[in-house]
């Protein structure tokens, strides 16, 4: 029985560019991923504190890592996870 | 191979990324104003020393705007490096990693080229525009004199071209901004033309 991630939440600390409809949209373009909501907790100077919500089918954790890391954001924690089991 | 599209579109986000607009648009005016005023500087002497020999007057003009050009786009390469290394060493301090193969790395790679070719073209553009009276005249097809007439409209045009762009730029009227470009050529006239005891 297969297992497929639905859902994760991410502390995400990224720098202020780029800006965080374009963040979005290049993690929507990622394999298996429906939908991204992020939400701004903080700004600073160079760099803002957002909640990133991905919604998907199979999301692949290391892929998300890997594109934030290239647009200049890093995970500071995982803080919510859905798995669902597939029949 | 990436497709044109997608390279305009990476080239876009790099600009935005990095905000080299604003200074890219700086370079292009204060070294187009450079590329003018040097050979209006260049044509007027001519004049008042009574250079007939157009060939003198453009070899004289391309010299200084390649001079220019290679000087700006070594300058502004070299100096937007410097600038591009630092910023990325103060974003990697704020987010406590390393920016290697990042967006904001590739892009602060890619500004430095950007701006040395703004900086290095925008006085050969301007330049060139004032000296094409004298290329016509070379070919024997308009008279030295003519040509010093001309090429000094075309580069106070040139100036005027220039200072309105600024005022767009200021989103004030845009006239005003023209007028003062043109007063700055002004001066440059009336020096040279003291030095020769007109």
């Amino acid at each position: 029985m297969q297992r497929r991630v639905k859902r994760i939440v991410l502390d995400v600390l990224k720098l202020r560019e780029p800006p965080l409809t374009e963040f979005a949209s290049t993690l929507c373009s990622l394999p298996n991923i429906e939908g991204v909501k992020i939400s701004l907790i903080e700004i600073d100077q160079n760099t803002e504190s957002v909640k990133v919500t991905i919604e998907g089918n199979g999301i692949n954790l290391e892929d998300v890592k890997k594109l934030m890391k290239n647009h200049g954001a890093v995970i500071h924690s995982v803080d919510e996870v859905v798995v669902q089991k597939i029949p | 191979m990436e497709s044109l599209s997608k390279i305009i579109n990476r080239i876009k986000l790099y600009i935005e990324v990095t905000h080299i607009g604003d200074i890219a648009r700086r370079y292009f005016v204060k070294n187009g104003m450079d590329g003018s005023m040097t050979v209006l500087g260049i044509i007027l002497g001519s004049w008042v020393a009574k250079v007939e020999d157009p060939y003198v007057i453009v070899m004289a003009g391309f010299g200084a705007c390649l001079a220019m050009g290679i000087s700006g786009l070594f300058g502004a390469y070299i100096t937007e490096k410097a600038e591009r290394k630092r910023i990325i060493k103060d974003l990697e301090e704020s987010i406590l990693s390393d920016l290697d193969g990042s967006l904001q790395q590739n892009a602060s790679e890619f500004v430095p080229t950007l701006t040395a070719l703004v900086d290095g073209l925008s006085p050969s553009l301007t330049a060139t525009i004032s000296l094409i009276p004298f290329l016509i005249s070379m070919v024997g097809l308009l008279s030295i004199w003519d040509s010093y007439v001309i090429s000094t409209i075309l580069t106070f045009a040139t100036l005027f071209a220039l200072g309105l762009y600024l005022g767009h730029v200021a989103r004030e009227r845009m006239w005003i901004y023209g007028l003062q470009m043109i007063a700055a050529g002004a001066v440059i006239t009336l020096i040279v033309y003291a030095l020769g005891g007109f």
